[in-house]
C-alpha cells in the first residue's frame, strides 16, 4: 500500500500529529485516509474541516452511517509577523525557485526559527482539534484521518500550509509582489488551473480535401529535394529520462513507493535497447 | 528497374480509435517490342511474392511467413495519361520518357496490392541498405524516401527518451444536460521541441503522392492534410513501438496500476471517476514541466570556469541566453548590477519575465544538478563554487545531462575532444635497424625500428616519480605544468605496472605496425628522437610538406605547382620503397605527374616501367608521352600483331621505358609479362583491380616490380572494397586479409555508420594517397578558370573496318566528283566517318546495341562519367548528333542510373526551363545534361556543372567555345575542365591538329562550319580522311 505522504514537509507535518496521538487511532486513521471516507474537505481562515464518514457500531449505539464533522486547526502565526517572513523567504532565490516548482525548501524552517516561530507543526501544543464522533479522546481516529488525508494534500500544495498557519492566498501573493523574485513567483501562483483539452479522436484525424488540379512534379516532390542517404544517428543520452527529470520526482499522478524518475530510466532503457535490436 | 513506394493509409472510420496501415508497394516497366514501348506495372501477389521474399529477401517482419497471406489492398490516386497510370519519375527516368509538363495531370484511382509492414523501422532501414550498398536495379520512389527521413526523425526521438506518457480527454455526448460525461485514454505522447521543427522540415518535403492515399476506392481524388497525416503516422508509430515493448514480470510488478502501466496496456478509457479526472489534471501540469515546448524566451547557460591556479578556486557561473539571439549571452553576476534603465532595454531580448524565466529553468536544472541550489541562498544568484572534486564531476556526467535538458553549457576548452591531454604509455622510436640514410629501399614496410615505452601525458614526456606523485594525487584533476589536466588514475596505475614491467626493454616492430600504431593513436607513438623516422612520418601524415622540385629535364611542357609537390611525393615514396596511390581529381593532370616522375628515374632504372590502363584509354597514353617527353621510349602491346614469343619480347621490352598495355592483355599474357623484372608497375584507373576475385586482379597481382603505383580519379577512400584492393596492390598485408578487412571496417562503416572505423581507416590509408581536390584553396590558385584538355581514343575493330570502306569508296569516288557534286561527297564523308568514329550503331543506324564495348570513345566517356558523379559533381555533354544524344541519354539513365536531361531543338519552352531549374537546384544529385550543340548555344546558364565534354567536334573552336561557355558563365566559381575528344588515327585527330596548328588564325581560316575543308585538295583530303591502322584496338 503507498505511503500517504512522501514529503519531507508532508512527513514532518505527520511526525508532530503522531507525536501526541494514540497509536491505534493512529492506525485506523490512516485507513480513513485511503478509503473515501473524508468528504467536503475544505481549508478556511486557518482550519482544515471535512466531514468523516464513520462506522455502524451498536456498542456505542450507532446504527446507521455516522457523519461527523472534524476539524483541525494549527495556531496561526502573527498577522503582523508576515510581512517579515515573505520578504526573507522572496530574498531567497532557492526559495522561491522551489516553491515555484511546487516544493517546499528544506531550508524554509530557518528562515522562520531566525524570527522566532516556526511554519510546520512541532507538536501537541500547535494543534487544536475537535470532533463530533463520540470518542472521549482527541484527537480520535477521525481527526488523524483528516490530519493523513491533509498531509497527502500538502504534498501536492505545499501553500497550503501558508493557510493553514494563518496567511490566506490573496496575502501572500500581495506580500510576494513586493520584491522582484517574490513578483516572479506571485506571477506563477496566479496562473489559473489548465483548462481541459478536449480532443476529438485519439490520434489526430487526418482531414480530406477534394483535389485541386496538380502538375504531375508537384505531385511526386515536395518543394525540396530529399537526400538518397541518412544523416547518422545522434549519440545516446548520457543520463535517460532527461525530461523526466525536470518535472521532479514522485509527480502528483504517481502513487507508487518507487521513484518516478528510476521507473521512467529503466522503461527507457528498456525501449531503447529493444528498440534496437529490432533496427 | 522496380521501384519502392511506401504509404500511410488510415484506416476509414469516423471511431474515436483510427489506426493506420504502411504499405510497400512496388512498381516497375516492362518494355515492350511494339509501341508504345513499355507497361507500367504495379506487381501483383504473385510478383511481389517473388519480387520481395525471393529476391530482395523482405518479408514485412511478421510470424506469418507466406507474405500473401498477408497482402492487402488500398487505393492510390496516381497521375495518368489516357487512363493508365504514368510511371513515377524514378522509373520515368529510367525509361527516358520526359516527364509530363502540363499544369495540370489527371489522376485515376489504382488499386494497389501492397505488403502491410510490422516494423516500419526495421524494414525501411533494410530495404535501404539494400538499395544504397546492394542494388543498383531497385530505387526509392519520392514518397518510399520521404517515409524513410521521417521515420528516422521519429527515431531520434525514441532514442533520446523525449516522449511521456500522456493522457487524452475527451468529452462524451452528455445523456443529462447537467453532467457533461467524458472519458479519459491513456497513451504517449512527444515532447521534445525538436519534434515540432521535424514536423515543419517534413511538410516542406512532404510530396503530395504521399496524402493521394485512402483505404477504399474513392470516386474523384482527395487528398489528406499534410501535418495531420504526419501527426498521425507519428502518433500511432510512437503508439505501437511503445506499447510493442515487452518488459519483463518484474518491471512489470513495480508499475501495476500506475499511469505508466495504463498507458502500456491496451489501450481503452479509465473509468470515468473524479479521481480519474483529477489524475488528467495533474498529468496536464506535470506536461507543462516537462515538456519543452516552453514558449520562453530564455535560455539557461551553465559555464565552468576553471582555477586560475592550483588553489583557486573553481567556479559555475549562471548565464541568461537570449532565444531570440543566442549570441546574446548575460552573466548574472554582471546582469544584476546593471542600473534598471539598462536592464530594462535588456529585458526586451529576453522576454521581460526574465527573473522568473531564469528560477524555474534554475529550479528545472537543480533538480537534475542539486549543487546548483547552494548557489541560491540569496536574491542575486550568480552562480557556485565548486570543489576540484565537484568540478570534475560535473565535467564528467552533469554537463551533458544538463546539456540534454535543454540547458546551455561551456566547458574550458582542454576538456573538449580536441584539447584533451590523457595519460598514456606511448611508443619512442629510438633507432632504426639501419643506418639512416635516404636511400633506395631503405625503409620498407618491413623495415624495423626499434622503440622503448615511456610515460607521457598528452605530448609530455613524464619521469616515473612525477608520475607516481600524480598517480597519488588525491583529486581528478590535477594542477600540472601549468595546466589542469584530469588523472584517470586507475589507468595510470596500470600504465604505470605495465611499463615497470617493460620501460626498460628495447623492442622492435615492423614500419607497418609503426603506421598502424599512429594511425590508432596518434599520440601513442612518439618519434621525435629518430629524426630520419621523424620525418618521414611527418612528411607521410601531411602531405603539404612536400616542397615543389624542379620539373625534370626534357620534359615539354610545364608542371603546375601542386604537380610538383605531387611529382615530389611520388619520388619520396619510391625512395623509402613505400608504394602509394596517386588519387587526384580527374582534371588535375596526373598522368604528366607520372610521365615526369619516369623522366626523373629514367637514369636509375634498372628495367622498364609497364603501365597498365583500361584499353580506352592506350592511345592516351601514348599521345600523352608523346607530347610531354617524347625522348621516353614507349611501346603500345596490343592487338592480335603483339609479341607473343618470351624471348624476343624481353629484349623489346630492354630497349624500352615504357611498355603500355591492357587489364585484358594482363590476364592473357600473364606469363609472358611476369618474366620481366619490371621497374615500376603502374596500374592506372586503379579501380579496375577493386575485385580481388577477378582474373584480370590475380594476374596484376602476379607482376614482379620494384615499384607499384596505382592511379584512380574516383574517391577510393568512399569505397571500402576498392580501397582494401587497391592496398593489397600497393602494400599488401598493410590492411589485414580481405575478411579480416570486412569485419574491422566494412560491415561497422557500412551498416552501422560507425564514424570512428571510419576515420580509423582514412588514418590507415592516408600515408599512402595523395588526393587533390579541385577544391582544395593551394590547387585553385594554380587552376586557370578553364582547363581544356583533348581525351584521346582509339577505334575499335568494329569501327576501323567501316571506317575504311567509307574511305576505299570515298577514294573512288572522288576522282570524277566535280564541283557541288565533289562538296556535298566531301561533307557527306566527314558526317560518315564522325558517325563511325562516335558509335557504329549511329553509323548503321540499324537499332543495334548502343554499348561501350563497340566504341573506344563511349567506353572512354562512361568511365569519365562515373569519377565526375562520383565526386558529387555534375556535368555537360556536347553533340551535334541527336541519334547520339538520345541513346546517351538513354544509357545513362538505364544502365548507369544516373539523373540525366537532354536538350535538343523538340524541348519545349517550359520544359527548358524546368530541367534547367531542376539541374542547377542545389538539391538536385549530381546530373548529366546532354545538350544538342543546336539546341544548348542560346542564353543558357548552367553553371552547376564543371565538367564539359565535347562528344563529337564541330572543328569550330568558336562554336565549341560558346558552348562550353554554358558552364563557363556569371556564377561559376569553380574550374572548368573541358574535355574534348579526339579518336586517334582518323580524321578527327588530323583536324585537331590543323586547328590547333592554325590556332592564331583560326577565325580567318576556319569558317562558321565545316566547309573550309571543302577547299582541300583531293590528296590532302584522302590524306585527312585516311586510316592509320596502328591505332586500332581492341
Amino acid at each position: 500500500m503507498a505511503a500517504l505522504t512522501r514529503t519531507w514537509w508532508g512527513k514532518r507535518f505527520i511526525a508532530a500529529l503522531e507525536s501526541f496521538t494514540d497509536p491505534n487511532r493512529l492506525g485506523r486513521g490512516r485507513s480513513y485516509a485511503r478509503s473515501d471516507r473524508i468528504q467536503k474537505f475544505s481549508i478556511q481562515h486557518g482550519q482544515v474541516k471535512a466531514t468523516v464518514e464513520g462506522k455502524i457500531n451498536p456498542y456505542f449505539g450507532v446504527y446507521k452511517t455516522p457523519y461527523y464533522s472534524t476539524t483541525v486547526e494549527i495556531t496561526p502565526i502573527p498577522e503582523n509577523r508576515w510581512p517579515d517572513i515573505i520578504k526573507r523567504l522572496a530574498g531567497h532565490a532557492g526559495i522561491v525557485a522551489k516553491l515555484l516548482l511546487n516544493e517546499m525548501p528544506d531550508e524554509i524552517e530557518d528562515t522562520f526559527t531566525k524570527l522566532g516561530v516556526h511554519l510546520l507543526p512541532r507538536n501537541g501544543k500547535d494543534f487544536k482539534t475537535q470532533c463530533s464522533c463520540p470518542d472521549y479522546y482527541n484527537p480520535c481516529k477521525h481527526i488523524a484521518g483528516l490530519c493523513y488525508f491533509f498531509a497527502n494534500k500538502l504534498d501536492q500544495d505545499p501553500f497550503l500550509l501558508f493557510e493553514l498557519r494563518g496567511l490566506s492566498r490573496d496575502r501572500l501573493h500581495k506580500e510576494l509582489a513586493k520584491t522582484p523574485l517574490g513578483k516572479a513567483l506571485a506571477q506563477s501562483l496566479e496562473s489559473v488551473e489548465l483548462p481541459l483539452q478536449p480532443v476529438e479522436s485519439y490520434y489526430t484525424r487526418p482531414q480530406r480535401v477534394a483535389v485541386g488540379e496538380c502538375s504531375y512534379d508537384y505531385f511526386w516532390s515536395g518543394e525540396h529535394r530529399l537526400s538518397t542517404t541518412l544523416e547518422p544517428l545522434s549519440p545516446l543520452p548520457a543520463l535517460p529520462a532527461v525530461l523526466i527529470r525536470k518535472g521532479g520526482d514522485y509527480p502528483p499522478f504517481w502513487q507508487q513507493d518507487q521513484s518516478f524518475i528510476e521507473v521512467m530510466s529503466e522503461f527507457y532503457e528498456r525501449v531503447r535497447k529493444q528498440l534496437k535490436e529490432t533496427g | 528497374m522496380h521501384i519502392l513506394h511506401g504509404a500511410w493509409v488510415p484506416r476509414d472510420t469516423d471511431d474515436f480509435f483510427q489506426p493506420g496501415t504502411f504499405y510497400l508497394w512496388v512498381e516497375t516497366a516492362q518494355l515492350l517490342q511494339v509501341k508504345p514501348g513499355y507497361k507500367i506495372k504495379h506487381l501483383d501477389a504473385n510478383e511481389l511474392d517473388e519480387f520481395l521474399v525471393q529476391n530482395l529477401g523482405i518479408t514485412g517482419d511478421s510470424a506469418v511467413k507466406n507474405i500473401r497471406q498477408r497482402l492487402q489492398t488500398f487505393y492510390h490516386w496516381l497521375p495518368s495519361a489516357d487512363g493508365k497510370p504514368l510511371p513515377s519519375p524514378e522509373l520515368a527516368r529510367w525509361l527516358t520518357l520526359p516527364p509530363p509538363e502540363e499544369p495540370t495531370i489527371a489522376l485515376i484511382c489504382c488499386a494497389i496490392t501492397a505488403l502491410p509492414l510490422n516494423d516500419i523501422f526495421k524494414t525501411l532501414k533494410e530495404l535501404h541498405f539494400l538499395v544504397c550498398y546492394q542494388r543498383n536495379d531497385v530505387q526509392f520512389g519520392q514518397d518510399l524516401l520521404f517515409w524513410l527521413h521521417f521515420s528516422q526523425a521519429l527515431r531520434q526521438v525514441l532514442r533520446k527518451d523525449q516522449y511521456i506518457p500522456a493522457l487524452r480527454y475527451r468529452e462524451l455526448p452528455g445523456k443529462s444536460k447537467k453532467a457533461s460525461a467524458f472519458a479519459i485514454y491513456p497513451g504517449w505522447e512527444i515532447a521534445a521541441d525538436s519534434f515540432e521543427s521535424q514536423l515543419q522540415w517534413a511538410l516542406s518535403r512532404m510530396p503530395l503522392a504521399c496524402t493521394a492515399i485512402s483505404a477504399s476506392a474513392s470516386a474523384q481524388p482527395l487528398y489528406y492534410d499534410r501535418l495531420e497525416l504526419l501527426r498521425h503516422f507519428a502518433e500511432c508509430l510512437l503508439q505501437r513501438t511503445v506499447k510493442g515493448v515487452s518488459f519483463p514480470a518484474a518491471f512489470e510488478k513495480k508499475i501495476r496500476g500506475s499511469l505508466l502501466d495504463q498507458c502500456l496496456a491496451e489501450t481503452q478509457s479509465l473509468p470515468a471517476t473524479s479521481q480519474a479526472l483529477e489524475r488528467y489534471r495533474q498529468w496536464q501540469s506535470w506536461r507543462q514541466a516537462v515538456a519543452t515546448r516552453y514558449s520562453d524566451d530564455c535560455q539557461l547557460g551553465l559555464q565552468l570556469v576553471e582555477g586560475a591556479n592550483e588553489t583557486a578556486p573553481w567556479q559555475l557561473l549562471l548565464l541568461a541566453i537570449s532565444k531570440q539571439d543566442p549570441s546574446l549571452k548575460l552573466r548574472l553576476d554582471e546582469y544584476w548590477q546593471l542600473d534598471s534603465k539598462v536592464k530594462k532595454t535588456l529585458l526586451k531580448s529576453f522576454g521581460g519575465n526574465l527573473e522568473e524565466q531564469l528560477l524555474r529553468h534554475l529550479g528545472y536544472a537543480a533538480r537534475i544538478y542539486p549543487k546548483l541550489w547552494q548557489g541560491m541562498a540569496t536574491d542575486r544568484p550568480v552562480g557556485v563554487t565548486l570543489s576540484i572534486e565537484e568540478a570534475f564531476a560535473f565535467l564528467r556526467e552533469h554537463a551533458w545531462v544538463l546539456e540534454d535538458a535543454g540547458f546551455k553549457i561551456i566547458v574550458p576548452a582542454w576538456w573538449t575532444p580536441e584539447g584533451r591531454r590523457r595519460a598514456r604509455v606511448r611508443v619512442a622510436v629510438s633507432q632504426s635497424k639501419s643506418a639512416p640514410t635516404v636511400g633506395k629501399g631503405y625503409f620498407s614496410l618491413d623495415s624495423v625500428v626499434q622503440y622503448r615505452y615511456e610515460l607521457a601525458i598528452g605530448d609530455q614526456v613524464l619521469s616515473p616519480q612525477e608520475w607516481e606523485q600524480l598517480v597519488n594525487a588525491k583529486t581528478p584533476l590535477v594542477w600540472f605544468r601549468g595546466q589542469w589536466i584530469e588523472l584517470e588514475r586507475d589507468k595510470m596505475q596500470q600504465l604505470l605496472e605495465f611499463w615497470q614491467q617493460h620501460g626498460q626493454e628495447d623492442a622492435s616492430m615492423s614500419l607497418a605496425e609503426l603506421l598502424r600504431k599512429a594511425a590508432a593513436d596518434e599520440e601513442e607513438v612518439d618519434v621525435s628522437r629518430n629524426g630520419a623516422l621523424a620525418e618521414m612520418l611527418g612528411k607521410l601524415h601531411d602531405q603539404s610538406q612536400f616542397e615543389p622540385v624542379a620539373d625534370p629535364p626534357g620534359l615539354h611542357g610545364k608542371l603546375r605547382e601542386y604537380q610538383q609537390r605531387g611529382v615530389a611525393w611520388l619520388q619520396y615514396l619510391e625512395n623509402l620503397g613505400l608504394n602509394g596511390c596517386l588519387a587526384d581529381d580527374m582534371g588535375l593532370g596526373k598522368t604528366v605527374q607520372v610521365i615526369a616522375r619516369l623522366l626523373f628515374a629514367r637514369d636509375t632504372a634498372v628495367g622498364p616501367t609497364l603501365l597498365i590502363a583500361p584499353t580506352s584509354v592506350l592511345g592516351n597514353w601514348q599521345k600523352e608521352v608523346e607530347k610531354f617527353a617524347p625522348q621516353l621510349k614507349a611501346l603500345v602491346h596490343h592487338g592480335s600483331g603483339r609479341q607473343q614469343d618470351a624471348k624476343a619480347f624481353k629484349a623489346d621490352c630492354q630497349a624500352q621505358d615504357i611498355v603500355i598495355t591492357s587489364y585484358t592483355l594482363v590476364r592473357k599474357d600473364v606469363d609472358l609479362l611476369q618474366r620481366i623484372p619490371w621497374e615500376r608497375v603502374v596500374v592506372d584507373e586503379a579501380q579496375n583491380i577493386k575485385n580481388p576475385k577477378t582474373a584480370q586482379t590475380k594476374a596484376v597481382l602476379k607482376l614482379k616490380a620494384n615499384h607499384r603505383l596505382a592511379m584512380t580519379g574516383t574517391p577510393v577512400e568512399n569505397r571500402l572494397l576498392d580501397l582494401w584492393s587497391i592496398f593489397n596492390f600497393l602494400n599488401p598485408g598493410y590492411l589485414g586479409t580481405q575478411t579480416q578487412f570486412r569485419q574491422q571496417f566494412e560491415l561497422p562503416i557500412q551498416k552501422n555508420n560507425d564514424l570512428q572505423k571510419s576515420i580509423l581507416l582514412k588514418k590507415l590509408a592516408q600515408p599512402f594517397i595523395l588526393r587533390r581536390v579541385k577544391t582544395d584553396q593551394a590547387i585553385i590558385k594554380d587552376l586557370p578558370d578553364k582547363l581544356e584538355h583533348k581525351q584521346y581514343c582509339n577505334l575499335t575493330k568494329e569501327q576501323a573496318s567501316l571506317y575504311q570502306v567509307v574511305v576505299d569508296e570515298v577514294n573512288a569516288a572522288l576522282g570524277d566528283a566535280e564541283g557541288i557534286q565533289r562538296k556535298g561527297l566531301i561533307l557527306a564523308t566527314l558526317m560518315r566517318l564522325k558517325q563511325i568514329c562516335n558509335h557504329p550503331r549511329q553509323f548503321l543506324q540499324d537499332g543495334s546495341a548502343f554499348t561501350p564495348e563497340r566504341s573506344h570513345k563511349l567506353e572512354r566517356l562512361v568511365e569519365m562519367l562515373e569519377e565526375v558523379i562520383a565526386e558529387g559533381e555534375s556535368l555537360l555533354i556536347f553533340t551535334q548528333f541527336t541519334e547520339i544524344g538520345e541513346n546517351l541519354e538513354r544509357y545513362l539513365s538505364r544502365t548507369l542510373h544516373y539523373n540525366t536531361y537532354y536538350l535538343h531543338g523538340g524541348v519545349s519552352r517550359i520544359r527548358r526551363e524546368k530541367m534547367i531549374g531542376e539541374f542547377q537546384d542545389p538539391a538536385t544529385e549530381p546530373s548529366a545534361f546532354i545538350l544538342s550543340l543546336k539546341a544548348g548555344g542560346v542564353g543558357i546558364t548552367l553553371t552547376k556543372a564543371n565538367h564539359v565534354f565535347h562528344f563529337d567536334r564541330w572543328w569550330n573552336p568558336a562554336v565549341e567555345d560558346q558552348a562550353t561557355d554554358r558552364a563557363f558563365r556569371i556564377g561559376q566559381s569553380r574550374t572548368v575542365f573541358v574535355h574534348k575528344f579526339v579518336t586517334l588515327g582518323t580524321l578527327e585527330e588530323r583536324i585537331d591538329q590543323m586547328i590547333e596548328d592554325k590556332k592564331q588564325l583560326a577565325g580567318a581560316i576556319v569558317g562558321a562550319d565545316e566547309s573550309w575543308l571543302t577547299e582541300l585538295d583531293n590528296d590532302s583530303f584522302r590524306r585527312l580522311i585516311a586510316l592509320n591502322r596502328n591505332t586500332v584496338m581492341d
